[in-house]
């Protein structure tokens, strides 16, 4: 890597690479056998140059430098001026993104992982699947100003969906856990015991109501909440005129519950790392805090163009341009409960799964979903399923007074979230 | 290359194995508005082996590092092992082939220049920017890739092909006061250079149409006999009808198979509806598929009745058919499932206007801009339309939704 950028110089101002490489192993359990396996290993170089003052991108799986640079510079010869200032080396925080044990698990290592939580999800009348998913790898990354540094990598994923048939219907259940660790006991019993409590409470089935609703979201249930904060907080949006929060940066936006972080620190989260892939150090960024709109995440290249530094969050591909993205996404919580949570609804919904999420006008933070997964509340009691129902509303208008914020966080891979209550949703049979 | 498949393949234990390697180098171009979004060369070289041992499942093994390749065969063969299946796996007899397919190259993009690409694209581009004034946004994209392909089974199937592909699109965004409409045009063939020449009224076309969808009343919500265009059609048959034929999963279920059970009426007699992998430098072209099967017309409705399905080799096996040359892999770091590659309805007898004649009101929906089939359910969002009022074609309408169900639309 350092022989390519050495090349590179000779040819163009500046330039700088990653090359990313893992090997995957997946395995599919069913009904108590390994009934699919697979392998994949892959190995990629993205190398961006400056030439004559342009920038320009290449990427390939090929072992040829020269053609890789020759690519790079014929992109740069028709790219953009950008007064881009690639970073020098800086202290690197520790990060543990790594772990030895889910390196070196054998093939029947993870199908007996696998087994295990197929063991305890097994009941009459349910169809079982699990996957298990183990890679492990390393990323480098270099610049023509002295940045150089690897790290190594591994992502365990262990996934299961439980399929009920009954008489009126189909229902599919599933939840994974995620992270740089092989799960241990007690992780793998949370899993079992999270997906056995929504089989539970879907048991029966309930009536949908209708009307302005308290409804509680699970922490699965939350994304359709969190993806236009995660939207508008991306730089290249804000940049682009595109985003509400734009030129609202120490606005009061939401709810003074609401806190929001970036935390690339976690140790062994799906997303940690010390060092972003262009080159800078990572850092905790507050994009919302105490309901304040506080922070955005910038690449090199939207930074320069929006005058405003990098925040770390640069991720690249062996194909095209680095780009902002979130690492770990932790929102604080609060004091409840979920007994308390679910005990103060007299009439309302306890969302855990909606359809047609990421759809249409996201940004604008209006959502109408016809829920998945969703339980009616009684009196402080789930009183079975909900089928046949949809949840509107606005998802930056109802974070403005959030009813309650659970006191437990789930970790789902790269997101971190309590369960949250929300007055007055709209909730309507369909 | 074909020495080092063929070592590979004898120093393989499995009953069965085979390997694909590609090495594709792909040229992109993009603008948005009049900027230049990115111009790019990029080289993915990687290769896949799957191996099937008896008593045993698939073993696959897909990776970037080529040089090792009885390492990657050794790792399918060991993973075959590992699964045990209640259904053995069955594989179609299929004629051992070895053949050098070059396609067409339709002009060599490998031999143009990135930056005239670029050029070629900006004035497409430019078109539509200076059409009209109300034009305030446009995407224009430009795609190239040719792919050297090599594919070898352990029966003794050894091909090298070279594939290669273009596509061209282009996005008009037109705006009047607050209202902003959206036009659409595209164009895929396995073909090169010479396929994206001559394309200026495709680009104009986009332009003007985002324009007069700006003064287009939207369609009125209701129940009409609806007349699609030859895309639109496409689409429909593509998602609807074409993914049910696909012997994989749309066989999984005991509905599903009753549904496509061969005999079957499906729809009038002037129906007919083929997936044809041999058609001459179509999108979905190919001699092979990544199985080493030869591609071929497959009929799957003949004058209204059921008479075919997509398979492949596994698939073929399990229901007692041939394979089909439907098993189709995305790249090298996907296996090979069955899809279809041309999907086509043929020629029925009348012209458009014949099928106009007998409709006193209704609508001709043109252009695809999303479609989605959910078993006989469908919903397909058409790019713009036409009111047909007393047989004849009127007045442009837009936000074309249509319905329905599958079997209760007699329109087929």
């Amino acid at each position: 890597m350092q022989r390519l950028l050495e090349q590179a110089s000779r040819r163009a101002e500046e330039a700088d690479a990653t090359v990313k490489s893992d090997e995957t192993v997946t395995l599919l359990v069913e009904s108590g056998q390994l009934t699919r396996t697979a392998w994949s290993q892959e190995r990629g170089t993205s190398l961006r140059v400056r030439s004559a003052g342009r920038i320009g991108v290449a990427g390939s799986t090929a072992a040829d430098t020269a053609a890789l640079i020759e690519a790079a510079l014929s992109s740069a010869a028709l790219g953009d001026e950008v007064d881009l200032l690639l970073p020098a080396p800086a202290p690197l925080p520790p990060v543990r993104t790594h772990s030895p044990a889910a390196e070196v698990a054998s093939v029947a290592d993870l199908a007996a992982l696998g087994q295990g939580l197929l063991e305890r999800l097994g009941r009459e009348g349910l169809q079982v699947n699990v996957t298990v998913e183990r890679s492990a790898g390393s990323v480098r990354v270099a610049n023509t100003r002295g940045v150089e540094a690897t790290y190594d990598v591994t992502a365990v994923t262990l996934a299961a969906e439980v399929t009920r048939v009954a008489g009126d219907g189909i229902l599919t259940v599933g939840d994974h856990y995620a992270g740089a660790d092989l799960p241990g006991e007690p992780a793998v019993s949370a899993l079992a015991e999270s997906i056995m409590r929504r089989v539970r409470w879907a048991e029966r089935s309930a009536t949908p109501p209708r009307g302005e609703l308290p409804v509680l979201f699970t922490p699965a249930g939350t994304a359709a909440l969190f993806l236009p904060i995660r939207q508008a907080c991306l730089g290249k949006a804000v940049l682009r005129g595109v985003s509400p929060f734009g030129g609202r940066l120490g606005e009061q936006a939401f709810d003074a519950s609401l806190t929001v972080t970036d935390d690339p620190w976690i140790p062994g989260a799906t997303g940690s790392r010390a060092i972003d892939d262009e080159g800078v150090a990572t850092r905790r960024l507050a994009l919302v805090r105490g309901g304040v709109i506080s922070g955005f995440i910038y690449d090199l290249e939207t930074a320069a163009l929006a005058a405003v530094p990098a925040t770390g969050h640069a991720r690249r591909h062996t194909f095209g341009k680095p780009q902002a993205s979130y690492s770990n996404l932790v929102v604080t919580p609060g004091r409840s409960t979920w007994e308390d949570l679910v005990g103060g609804i007299t009439d309302g919904l306890v969302v855990d799964e909606l359809i047609g999420v990421g759809q249409g006008n996201v940004i604008g933070g209006a959502f109408a979903h016809p829920v998945a997964l969703a339980y009616r509340v009684v009196n402080g009691e789930i009183t079975g399923r909900v089928k046949d129902a949809a949840v509107t509303g606005n998802a930056y208008e109802l974070l403005s007074r959030i009813g309650g914020l659970g006191r437990d966080l789930e970790r789902r891979g790269s997101l971190a979230v309590p369960p949250i209550l929300l007055e007055g949703v709209s909730v309507a049979p369909r | 290359m074909k020495n080092r498949l063929r070592d590979a393949l004898q120093s393989s234990r499995a009953d069965y194995t085979e390997i694909r390697l590609e090495r594709s180098v792909t040229s992109a171009v993009t603008f948005r508005g009049a900027r230049l979004e990115g111009a790019t060369v990029s080289t993915d070289v990687g290769g896949f082996v799957r191996c099937l041992n008896r008593g045993c499942g698939w073993g696959m093994a897909s990776f970037t590092a080529i040089d090792d390749l009885r390492a990657m065969v050794a790792r399918a063969h060991e993973l075959s092992l590992a699964v045990r299946l209640d259904a053995p796996i069955r594989l179609a007899e299929v004629p051992i082939h070895e053949a050098d397919v070059d396609l067409p190259l339709g002009g060599d993009v490998r031999g143009i220049p990135l930056d005239v690409k670029k050029r070629h694209l900006e004035s497409l581009n430019t078109l539509m920017l200076e059409r009209d004034r109300r034009i305030v946004d446009t995407q224009s994209a430009y795609r190239d890739e040719v792919v050297e392909y090599w594919y070898a089974n352990s029966e003794g199937t050894l091909l090298s092909e070279l594939r290669p592909e273009v596509t061209l699109s282009a996005v008009a965004v037109a705006r009047d006061q607050g209202t902003i409409e959206r036009a659409l045009e595209s164009l895929g063939r396995r073909s090169g250079w010479d396929a994206v020449q001559g394309r200026e009224d495709q680009f104009l076309a986009a332009a003007d149409r985002a324009v007069a969808l700006l003064a287009a009343p939207r369609v009125r919500g209701g129940t009409y006999p609806v007349v699609l265009d030859s895309k639109l059609a496409g689409v429909f048959v593509h998602e609807a009808f074409g993914h049910l034929s696909e012997a994989d999963t749309g066989y999984e279920t005991p509905q599903a198979r009753e549904r496509m059970t061969l005999g079957r009426r499906v729809g009038g007699p002037d129906l007919t509806i083929g997936d044809d992998g041999s058609a001459a430098a179509l999108r979905g072209t190919l001699p092979f598929d990544d199985e080493g099967t030869p591609t071929r017309n497959t009929v799957l409705v003949q004058n209204g009745v059921l008479v075919g399905r997509l398979h492949s080799r596994e698939t073929a096996a399990r229901m007692g058919e041939a394979a089909t040359g439907n098993a189709r892999a995305l790249s090298f770091r996907h296996p090979p499932i069955v899809r279809m590659t041309n999907t086509y309805i043929a020629n029925g007898q009348g012209t458009r206007e014949d099928l106009l004649r007998g409709i006193p009101l209704g609508i001709y929906a043109c252009d695809a801009q999303g479609g989605q089939a959910c078993l006989e359910d469908f919903s397909f969002t058409a790019g713009h339309g036409y009111m047909i009022r007393d047989g004849q074609l009127a007045e442009l309408v837009k936000d074309v939704v249509i319905a329905g169900n599958l079997t209760s639309s007699p329109s087929w």
